[in-house]
């Protein structure tokens, strides 16, 4: 026995020997230029296309190798900076878009930028619509070129889509994409840009840029090379923040104080609300469409209790207006926020003005049925899950019983947009640079559906003529003070008619380690959407970037 | 030779009842390509982009079962698999071919390995029945089968990648390095496999130790063995030839299928340890509604374990002329 155990340990002990001499012989390859890797779980390993009219590669060229015409931070309302586009101008009552395009461009296969790569761009999407992810020719009508001009021509006044056409539409090489066969299809493994980066080598697992020395901004970027690896669970890319060995991070990370601050005095994070989590309400259901069960569950829910316990206090609690708060904080009405505030006792008190009465804990309607309801959830968010506990339990004290069913993302994403559910627990609604976005998407008719068909974005099938006007109305407009007048009847309606019921406030995921790099996004200085998965913007994070000192 | 026609015979009824079966499961789930990559998007694109995928994957194009499938054999007939949704645009044979080698490379050798190791020692620990092998390892590997995986592999990450800092915890390889056939990148291959080849190691070799234990323990109470001690053989002959020769059959039909399941990959081991592999793809395309990567996948996992079985059941006839046919 005593001879196998010594043996074991010199196995052991050989192996480990071995191991860490590997270990220390791949650690000699110190870096001499500045780089930043990317730690963003994507839950996929990369196909190496970078087509940015696809919606899964779109992310990785959009913002570093393809540049916008102009680019709009959301985190301040959309102000926004000159990119491919130096002017732009609106005419014709809001009817015709003009842009100047700069000069001194070049692709990075040397060749100059012009506005006919605009012009071709647009028109390549007009020809083929499954490239169209921004619904841009679902406004526009004709767009042309003359000189350094493309202008924009609208068949409606569509104000808003100035940022899907300006800010979330990439701009392609019409040397390069005039001989694709079809572009839907097309991979585009080296592609050509104008950004600030190139794409210089790519496998399944990591995808790597270089800078473009001949980027048409003087002296950017001042970062050499970005490693962008491909993790497709988030144990692996949390730990690689929290090691240092990646300094960007754009992911969930449980219990963030022990697991990444407390590692080093130079991690840290900031979570910029964008947009809501909320539970979307089945209005075609015959018990869910009185608007009564709606205000009195709005009542019933302890929003900061969810906020501080289901998502680790990440995510801020949301108010009923939709407005999201403090990125929009400057269109928010105050006194509508207040309206609704965690108060059971007035959700019992609606219920029983209603004509609802109590029976066994749980309120019946005059006709005897009970006010108990199913709420789907995706099983895998495990915050998800544990706030959606929270609000059943909320709910049950004022006698509404909540069943919750965690599904898979695919079966809740397939229930949610068909409409075959109750309550819906959901925080997958796109955000814009400015809060008429996600009212749009959750109010307007146009993003609705009849029941077993999928409606794109309103998925509580919510319907109101007035409330369409007022979308349209604020289509039609620049001027920022109608703007925040129209928003301020859309969060009224949002507060009359609880067509949804926001519980939290959804964040962008955004860890940062400032040893070497300087430069980043802060709640100071927030010049744009800060997790890398946002596109363009991560581009413009990394052209924020330096070395530190 | 008749025995051969009837296994190949066998082998592709199989064959065909496994290919329609593929073609019908994944048609049976409900749900849209296009929606589930939305929600693979996580609302981080605009709701316009439903319509254009709905578009670009024709998820509105209905074409009926019947020609459905037999468009279907005739691609596989021709090894076209289709184009990925998951991986758009790229092609499942692809996408397929560049995350096999991994698999093949981690979890083949490994379940050769444990295979190999566990019936050798079995085959000893039988041998030397009570004898130091015999009361140490069995019962060792025994308590680290019923491990959790994923519980064991995260302890050993923790360990040896986090608090020892000897092994990297994550990846096939460390994306500094430059990709191609060099000294420096094998090593760093073989240096990011060491701690999941471990992990499954440990966790799967202890059935094959005591099953090849227990059938040599059985077979040593045989005549034949018996009679061989008796002639004066030498007992290393008697241990290879007469017992393990027999002992080793029913072991060996359990290695034929894990041979052949070893293309599925190993999600468990690829989730943990972030590894390139086909059994993540696997779950992708499933969550994606990607039937094109999901039927090349089965097909695959299909063809292989059938010819593992099929090689199985030739490796037993020659091994075991009692399982020959008789005329």
């Amino acid at each position: 026995m005593r001879r196998l155990v010594a043996v074991a340990l010199l196995v052991a002990l050989g192996a480990s020997a071995w191991a860490a001499g590997l270990g220390s012989a791949s650690e000699k390859r110190a870096a001499a230029t500045t780089t930043v890797t990317i730690s963003n779980e994507q839950g996929t390993t990369w196909t190496c296309g970078f087509n940015p009219f696809n919606g899964g590669t779109v992310p990785l060229s959009f913002g570093t190798v393809y540049e916008p015409l102009t680019f709009s931070d959301p985190l301040k309302s959309g102000a926004t900076t000159n990119w491919l586009a130096s002017a732009y101008a609106w005419s014709n009552h809001n009817r015709t878009l003009t842009f100047t395009i700069r000069s001194g461009v070049k692709w990075t296969d040397g060749k100059p930028f012009s506005a006919k790569d605009v012009l071709f761009t647009f028109n390549m999407i007009k020809a083929n619509p499954a490239l169209d992810l921004n619904g841009v020719w679902s406004v526009l009508k004709s767009v042309s070129a003359n000189g350094n001009k493309v202008t924009f021509a609208f068949k409606t006044s569509a104000v808003p889509y100035f940022y899907n056409i300006a800010d979330k539409t990439p701009i392609v090489a019409q040397h390069v994409w005039s001989s694709v066969g079809n572009p839907v299809t097309y991979k585009d493994s080296s592609p050509i840009g104008t950004g600030a980066f190139t794409m210089s080598s790519c496998s399944p697992q990591v995808i790597k840029y270089q800078k473009n020395p001949a980027y048409w901004q003087k002296g950017l970027p001042k970062i050499d090379t970005v490693y962008y690896p491909a993790y497709t669970s988030n144990d692996p890319a949390n730990q690689d923040l929290a090691s240092g060995k990646a300094q960007w991070g754009s992911q969930f990370i449980p219990n963030i104080n022990a697991f990444y601050l407390s590692k080093s005095k130079d991690n840290h994070y900031w979570f910029p609300p964008v947009a809501n989590v909320s539970i979307f309400v089945n209005l075609k259901d015959p018990i869910l469409s009185n608007v009564a069960v709606r205000r009195a569950m709005a009542y019933a829910i302890d929003k900061r209790r969810v906020s501080q316990i289901g998502e680790y206090g990440y995510e801020p609690p949301a108010n009923q207006t939709g407005i999201v708060t403090p990125t929009f904080a400057s269109w928010l009405n105050p006194k509508l926020a207040k309206q609704v505030t965690y108060n059971p006792a007035k959700a019992i008190a609606i219920l029983k003005a209603a004509g609802f009465k109590m029976k066994g804990g749980v309120f019946q309607t005059p006709q005897g049925k009970s006010l108990s309801f199913t709420m789907i959830n995706i099983g895998g968010y495990s915050d998800w899950v544990a706030s959606a506990q929270l609000v059943a339990q909320q709910l049950k004290a004022v006698g509404i019983k909540i069943t919750a069913e965690n599904l898979s993302q695919t079966t809740y994403n397939n229930d949610t947009y068909t409409g075959k559910y109750q309550l819906s627990y959901n925080g997958n609604e796109p955000p814009g640079p400015a809060p008429y976005y996600e009212l749009r998407e959750i109010l307007y008719s146009k993003n609705s559906a009849p029941i077993g068909t999928i409606a794109p974005s309103n998925w509580e099938r919510y319907s109101n003529p007035a409330v369409d006007t007022l979308i349209d109305a604020y289509g039609a407009t620049t001027s920022a003070s109608v703007q925040h007048g129209i928003i301020d009847k859309l969060a009224a309606a949002m507060v009359r008619d609880v067509p949804v019921i926001p519980v939290t406030e959804g964040v962008d995921w955004y860890q940062y380690n400032t040893k070497s790099l300087a430069g980043w996004v802060t709640q100071q200085n927030p010049y744009a959407r800060p997790a890398a998965y946002e596109n363009p913007d991560w581009g413009v994070v990394l052209l924020h970037l330096k070395p530190k000192g | 030779m008749r025995f051969v026609f009837r296994r190949l015979g066998f082998f592709l009824l199989t064959l065909w009842v496994a290919v329609t079966l593929n073609f019908l499961i994944p048609r049976l789930m409900p749900g849209n390509a296009a929606v589930s990559m939305m929600a693979r998007y996580k609302g981080r694109v605009s709701p316009d982009a439903l319509h254009a995928l709905e578009i670009a994957f024709g998820v509105n194009h209905h074409q009926s079962l019947v020609s459905a499938y037999f468009t279907y054999l005739w691609n596989i007939a021709r090894l076209h698999l289709g184009i990925s949704l998951t991986f758009f645009p790229d092609a499942v044979t692809h996408e397929v071919g560049q995350a096999l080698p991994w698999t093949l490379g981690l979890i083949g050798v490994t379940t050769i390995l444990a295979f190999v190791l566990g019936t050798f020692i079995g085959l000893l620990a039988a041998w030397r029945r009570g004898g130091l092998l015999d009361g140490v390892f069995p019962p060792i590997f025994i308590i680290t089968s019923a491990f959790p995986y994923f519980w064991f592999a995260l302890l050993a990450i923790w360990l040896f990648a986090i608090k020892l800092g000897w092994l990297p915890q994550s990846g096939g390889y460390d994306y500094t390095t430059d990709v191609g056939w060099s000294w420096g990148f094998a090593e760093d291959v073989v240096r990011h496999s060491i701690l999941p080849a471990f992990t499954i190691l440990v966790t799967s070799i202890g059935i094959w130790i005591l099953t090849m234990r227990n059938n040599t323990i059985s077979v040593l109470a045989e005549d034949y063995v018996r009679m061989a001690r008796a002639k004066g053989l030498s007992p290393w002959r008697i241990m290879w030839t007469y017992a393990g020769r027999n002992a080793i059959l029913p072991s060996l039909t359990g290695f034929a299928m894990s041979l052949g399941f070893v293309v599925g990959g190993a999600i468990l081991v690829e989730y943990v340890f972030n590894y390139p592999g086909v059994g993540w793809m696997f779950l992708q395309s499933v969550e994606n509604q990607d039937y094109a990567l999901m039927q090349g996948l089965f097909l695959m996992i299909t063809v292989a374990v059938l010819l593992a079985i099929l090689a199985a059941d030739g490796a037993t006839a020659v091994l075991d002329p009692r399982t020959r046919d008789r005329r």
